[in-house]
This record gives structure tokens, C-alpha cells and sequence, in this order.
């Protein structure tokens, strides 16, 4: 290559960097040293080594609380949005299936909604009196099944964490299934056509086709859905109102009310331990789409 | 011409039902906020499940969205979002669009290391980095005021890694027939890269501005005073502390703040539609 594409390439990415430099990658540096400090907001922190990340694992059953939830939302989440989504996308993106344009439409729309109404919204549709999920299963006797009383969908119980996976999963299939659609739009023609002279159905086409063409997008949407969902926050505060439950604590609920309570030494702990987590998880996913990558040349 | 044999009438029919039947689950909970948003407290608490609130249009409780608006103070925070929404999101898919093409098509010293790096800061979380991105904000002077929501959002590792994907798909041979006709890196990037990748433009387009209608733990802790408060913090003081209000005016609120990611998503929509039937058309 020229001289002049070489200098060119860093003008392209020298302001971008920069912003991403100032605003994330300092700030965090200085938020890991920040983990081994004990600091209030006050003019002078303490220096105290490991003691934060110590209290966090033995003196802190919140913490693990905590832990175990994320945990178990990560898994929960980002396997099944993803595959559902794929089907999606191919479902939508044959030519014979009848409104597609439409319902592309519909299932991005809970993507497109603030989370603070997403929070109202299923609140409101899991009110233990009122809610609409309630009603409806008062109405078809389903309630019956589940015992004396309807549970209470988001009070300290596990359904609780089941009713946060499941709103994770309506508000991002559609924004997942997007980025499919437009992966799916360029896998070649030709591929297919090779496919049907070999006489393959559409599902083999599909499996042996569809799904391989469009893995640097599974491999973007796997690692990026881990890092967000272990990240979590958000959707959490605003679904429970934040309470400090046993059931759907999460790693960044936590870290917040210690940030609030001015634990900042021992908030950013939590938040390195967040960090270590998700580069841990996101190291062994692409080590593994690398080696498969490898075998399938 | 059929892309591939259709699969058998049974197949295509079992798809449509399972496929319609989760759009519904989609839509219930938005059709159930509208619906709660125009009847009175009495009405959204009864047992009987109605869709449409009795009574017709002229006997909907179009108030309640008078009592959000006028509750929450909703018309001075509408603009704040909206400037910074629009902001951050034309810039930075510019930003994020030129990042991406360099590191797809481009070769400089670095490129592979500075590309890992850049996408190894999405591993960051927010709530590692934010008490020191207040305070260099504190130092640049943009504490409680918009550009505190605006420029650490002009450039973003996602969008970065979204726009590679998505360039690394055009194929070089375009490239190289633009370098032989004389176009410059710059050129390239406007006149080749760009009309390709019309769709994933327009999806980044409305994440962008989507996640910055949305952003509710940045402003809520680089935001103080009233006059720079975003739509988010506003609205989320309806079911919290001083305004303790009902559902319906609850809702109403809900259908508010939701309404302009909509429009914008549906204008973009248009366009990432049609760009999706050009490629396949093409392909």
C-alpha cells in the first residue's frame, strides 16, 4: 500500500479515538485504581489494596446475590434473543411470507421505546391486581394452575428474574432481528442457486446456507449481547424500582446504590469485577468463533 | 425468479401463525398502554379486560395527557432531548462510519492493534468509568449543560465495529475500480462505501439516535439543574417520589416519550427498507 493510505487511515480514525480515549478509556483507568482505594467523594482516599474486592466476596451475600442473577440473565438471554432472531429474520426475509414489511416494523418497536416506558408498560401489565397478565389468566382459569394466588410477577421470587429475561427478550429480539435482515440481504444469490441445482430444501439451505453466510453477525450479536447483558442496569432499576431483592439483584444495580451510599472505592470494585467478567467471557467467545472460523477454511 | 424452492404449504403456514403470534406479544403491551393512557383510574383498575376504553373517542380521557405533560413539565424538556438526540446521532454514524471504513479498507501502521483496542473499550462499563468521565466533563466545563450529553457520545466503539462489519462486505473490487478512476480515500468513502451501505447507515442511524433519547444514568448523574433536564429523568419522576400519579396519566406520559423514536424510527425505516430491496434486487 501507498504512503498516502497509510496516513490517511489514522486522519479517518484519529478523531473518533479520541473521543472514545478522553471519555472511556482514561476515566476507566482511573476508575480500576480507584477499586483498591476506600474514598467517599471527600478531598482524600485511602489507600487499602485488595481489602474492597475481599469484603465483596466474603462479607457481602448481596454481592452474590447479585452475581448469581446476572449470571443466570447473560445465559438466559443472549442464546435465545439471538436464535430467535435469526429465525425471524429468515422467516421475514422470504419472499413468501405474506405482510413481512410490516411486521419488521412491529418487532422492532419495543427496541424503540424509552426504557423508563418500558418500565411503566410492564409494571403496569404485571400488576399483581390490575395487570393485564393477570387478568388474562383470570379469564381463562389458567390462574387455577398456578395455585391459590397469581404470583407476584416482579416481587422477591424467582419469577421475578424470569419476568426481567423475559422483557430483556421483547425489547431486543427486534433489534437483533434487524441486523440480521440486513446481513441476510447480503449473503449472494449465487450460493442459493448452487444450492437448489444440488437439489437442497429450503431448511437444509438454511442450516448449511443461511446460518454459516451470516456468522460474523452471530459472533457480533453474541459478544456484544454478553457485554450489555452482564452489564444490565437499566432495565432492572426501572422494571423492580431498583429494590435491593434477593431475585433480581444484578451486578450494576448494586454498584449503583453503593456509588449512592458514597462507597466509591468499593462501587468501583464491583464495577472492575463487572469488567474482569465481561472481557473473561468475551475473550473465550471470540477465541472460539476464531478457531471454528479456522477449522471451517 | 424464486430464490430457492418455496418450501410445502403446510411449512409456510405453520411459520405464519408462530410469527404472528409473537408480533402479538410485541404489540399487547403497547396497544394496553395507549388503551390505559385514555380511561379514567376507575376504569384502568377494573377487572374486565377492554381494549377500547368505553364510550368512544369523545368520552376518552384525553386529559391524562394534559396531566402528564402539565405534571412532569414535559414541553421545556422535549427540546433538550430532541437537540441532543439529533446532535449525537447525525455526527456520530459520520464518525463512527469513517472509523469503520479505515479499519476495514485501509492500511496503516497499527490498524489491527488500534481495532482490537477500540473494540475492547465496549467491554468498559458505564459504571467503571462514569465518576471520571464526570470528572474530565467537570474540567472541560460541561457539567450540567448539554454538551456533557453530546460530545463523549460523537464517536462509539459499537457503531465503530457495527460500520467495519458492515464495510468489510463491499467487495474491493469496487474499491479498486475507484482508485483506478482516481478517487481518493475521502472520495471512496462518500461516492462507493456510503450507497453501499444505505441499510446498515440507516439502522445506526436510528440506534444512535434511539440510545440517546433513551440515556437515562448519564444525564441523571451529569445533569443537576432543571433547565438542561432530558425527557427520561423527567418522565421517571412520575412513578417516584413527588408526582405520585395514577396510571392512566402514567401511561399517557409512556405514549408521549414514546412517540418521536417512533417517527424517527419509521422515516428511517422507509428508506432501510427499500435499501434492503435494492441489494437483494441487485445481489
Amino acid at each position: 500500500m501507498t504512503a498516502r493510505s497509510n496516513v490517511n487511515g489514522w486522519a479517518f480514525v484519529a478523531f473518533p479515538l479520541a473521543v472514545i480515549g478522553v471519555f472511556t478509556a482514561l476515566p476507566t483507568a482511573a476508575g480500576i485504581i480507584l477499586s483498591f482505594f476506600e474514598w467517599d467523594g471527600g478531598a482524600h482516599g485511602r489507600f487499602i489494596g485488595l481489602e474492597n474486592y475481599h469484603a465483596l466476596l466474603c462479607d457481602d451475600p448481596q454481592f452474590l446475590y447479585a452475581l448469581r442473577n446476572t449470571i443466570i440473565f447473560a445465559l438466559a438471554t443472549v442464546p435465545a434473543t439471538t436464535v430467535l432472531a435469526f429465525l425471524l429474520a429468515v422467516a421475514l426475509h422470504a419472499q413468501w411470507f405474506v405482510g413481512r414489511t410490516m411486521l419488521r416494523t412491529v418487532f422492532f418497536l419495543p427496541a424503540v421505546i424509552s426504557i423508563v416506558a418500558v418500565g411503566f408498560i410492564w409494571r403496569w401489565m404485571l400488576d399483581p391486581q390490575a395487570g393485564l397478565l393477570n387478568a388474562g389468566l383470570r379469564a381463562c382459569h389458567a390462574d387455577e394452575l398456578l395455585g391459590a394466588d397469581t404470583p407476584l410477577w416482579l416481587g422477591d421470587t424467582p419469577w421475578a428474574l424470569g419476568a426481567i429475561i423475559f422483557v430483556q427478550v421483547w425489547r431486543n429480539l427486534g433489534f437483533c432481528m434487524v441486523l440480521y435482515l440486513a446481513a441476510l440481504t447480503q449473503v449472494p444469490r449465487s450460493f442459493y442457486e448452487a444450492a437448489s441445482v444440488d437439489g437442497a430444501g429450503s431448511w437444509r439451505a438454511m442450516l448449511h446456507i443461511t446460518w454459516p453466510s451470516v456468522r460474523p453477525m452471530t459472533a457480533f450479536l453474541l459478544i456484544t449481547g454478553t457485554i450489555w447483558a452482564l452489564q444490565v442496569f437499566d432495565l432492572v432499576w426501572v422494571v423492580t424500582g431498583g429494590a435491593e431483592q434477593r431475585y433480581t439483584d444484578v451486578l450494576n444495580a448494586h454498584l449503583y446504590r453503593e456509588f449512592a451510599a458514597n462507597r466509591l472505592g468499593y462501587s468501583a470494585a464491583v464495577g472492575v469485577f463487572v469488567l474482569v467478567l465481561s472481557a473473561g467471557v468475551t475473550a473465550a467467545q471470540f477465541l472460539w468463533f476464531r478457531t471454528t472460523e479456522g477449522a471451517r477454511a | 425468479m424464486r430464490i430457492w424452492t418455496r418450501p410445502p404449504w403446510p411449512f409456510r403456514l405453520l411459520v405464519h401463525v408462530v410469527v404472528y403470534a409473537t408480533a402479538l406479544t410485541m404489540v399487547i403491551p403497547l396497544a394496553w398502554m395507549i388503551s390505559t393512557s385514555l380511561k379514567t383510574d376507575q376504569q384502568a383498575i377494573s377487572t374486565d379486560i377492554t381494549f377500547l376504553p368505553d364510550g368512544g373517542p369523545a368520552a376518552w380521557q384525553w386529559l391524562n395527557y394534559a396531566e402528564a405533560w402539565r405534571q412532569a413539565g414535559l414541553g421545556k424538556f422535549y427540546i433538550n432531548s430532541l437537540i441532543v438526540a439529533t446532535v449525537v446521532m447525525l455526527l456520530s454514524v459520520l464518525h463512527n462510519a469513517l472509523a469503520g471504513f479505515a479499519f476495514a479498507k485501509l492500511r496503516f501502521a497499527g490498524r489491527r492493534l488500534t481495532f482490537t483496542l477500540t473494540i475492547a473499550t465496549m467491554l468498559l462499563p458505564m459504571q467503571v468509568y462514569f465518576i471520571f468521565a464526570y470528572v474530565i466533563c467537570g474540567w472541560l466545563g460541561y457539567v450540567d449543560s448539554l454538551q456533557a450529553l453530546i460530545v463523549p457520545f460523537l464517536a462509539g466503539a459499537f457503531g465503530i465495529f457495527y460500520m467495519r462489519q458492515s464495510i468489510a462486505g463491499v467487495p474491493d473490487s469496487l474499491l479498486d475500480a475507484g482508485r483506478i478512476d482516481g478517487f481518493s480515500d475521502f472520495e471512496l468513502f462518500t461516492d462507493v462505501i456510503l450507497p453501499s451501505i444505505r441499510p446498515a447507515l440507516g439502522a445506526l442511524a436510528i440506534f444512535t439516535f434511539m440510545a440517546s433519547w433513551n440515556n437515562f444514568f448519564w444525564p441523571l448523574i451529569v445533569i443537576d439543574s432543571e433547565r438542561h433536564v432530558t425527557l427520561p429523568l423527567a418522565v421517571a419522576r412520575l412513578s417516584a417520589g413527588y408526582y405520585v400519579s395514577s396510571w392512566p396519566v402514567q401511561m399517557a406520559a409512556a405514549t408521549i416519550i414514546t412517540v418521536p423514536t417512533i417517527l424517527v424510527f419509521l422515516a428511517f425505516q422507509r428508506n432501510f427498507v427499500r435499501g434492503l430491496a435494492l441489494t437483494g434486487g441487485k445481489g
